[in-house]
């Protein structure tokens, strides 16, 4: 009986659901998220980031966000809609894990992700090792604000990947 | 570097359709197969996996990491989706009698012939049957989906191949 059941999944084990649900999915989900209700995030961001390059010794906690960045705010660029071409066998970036920026973070339920240009130096902030001649390099960083408006975790991307 | 269903999850619910999008493909399949399996409908089986990731859009169901594998999770929803399902439409449970089963294997149907005996086993065995046997679920994943100890899964699981193994006139 054993083999009649692997038979039957072995059978089944190409089906899938058609392409139309994720077609409807993915409409409904670009409804959901169409319009961001909050864009001063980027601003709570910046300032988050700003602290994060300047003071990469102290704790990532709740106050930093409200405090007045002692640098111009760095420039933050909403991560514009990406083309999707998930079946390019190259990949044209690599991120680093999440790093999380805030402690004891309350549950997540919606936010933003944003696509920000910042000195190398902040990688240090988080432990990532950065060679002293290139930490004014500007590097790109993906941040996770949350519904709150507070940076809750960043990432490092590097988009200099299998360029043709 | 593969993120983790996990990752995309986070991704996703910030808004990143690419991110909901490798995750949907990634996790339909077995949602899909688990509700057609379950019900042999595959309309009610694309309705489910509709639905389940509907759930994850709206937000009316929330993942709790600490509570398992995002995939059980998925599993969890398209089972609740499948039992309401079963209870409000008992036509689409095609109970086929033994003879009828045999009749199908001697025409070589094999593969429809278990099909509609694992389709006419009551739900409870059936859904250890197809999350155990066809979807190669662990004991540990299917005692979570089932929302039950993992003896139970056990014992159900015997119970159904056993009751598989009279319909299909199998000596196990």
């Amino acid at each position: 009986m054993n083999e009649l059941l692997k038979a039957l999944a072995d059978h089944d084990r190409q089906r899938e659901a058609p392409e139309t649900v994720e077609l409807r999915l993915r409409s409904a989900f670009r409804r959901k998220y169409a319009h961001p209700k909050w864009p001063y995030f980027a601003v709570a961001a910046s300032v988050v980031i700003a602290l994060l390059v300047y003071s990469p010794q102290k704790p990532q906690t709740m106050e930093i966000a409200v405090v007045t960045p002692p640098v111009p705010v760095l420039a933050v660029n909403k991560t514009a809609p990406r083309k999707t071409v998930l079946h390019s066998s190259r990949p044209t970036e690599v991120v680093t894990e999440f790093y999380s920026l805030m402690e004891d973070a309350p549950p997540f339920e919606q936010g933003e992700l944003l696509r920000v240009s910042l000195p190398a130096a902040a990688m240090r902030g988080v432990g990532l090792p950065v060679d002293e001649d290139r930490l004014a390099d500007m590097v790109q960083a993906d941040v996770l604000v949350g519904q709150e408006g507070l940076a809750r975790a960043i990432r490092f991307v590097n988009t200099n990947v299998n360029r043709p | 570097m593969q993120q983790t269903d996990y990752e995309l999850l986070l991704l996703m619910l910030s808004g990143d359709e690419e991110a909901f999008t490798m995750l949907y493909r990634r996790r339909q399949g077995p949602v899909y197969r688990f509700a057609l399996q379950m019900t042999g409908n595959i309309v009610i089986a694309e309705d489910v996996t509709q639905e389940v990731f509907m759930a994850l859009i709206s937000k009316t169901a929330k993942y709790d990491p600490a509570r398992g594998t995002l995939a059980s999770f998925l599993y969890g929803i398209a089972r609740n989706m499948v039992l309401r399902r079963l209870e409000k439409t008992a036509e689409i449970e095609d109970y086929a009698g033994p003879e009828d089963i045999l009749d199908d294997l001697t025409r070589r149907e094999t593969i429809e012939g278990v099909r509609r005996a694992v389709l006419s086993l009551p739900p409870v065995y059936r859904e250890a049957i197809v999350l155990c046997d066809l979807q190669d679920t662990s004991y540990e994943d299917a005692a979570l989906v089932l929302d039950c100890p993992i003896g139970t899964v056990r014992s159900r699981l015997n119970r159904g191949r056993s009751m598989l193994a009279q319909k299909l006139a199998v000596r196990v």
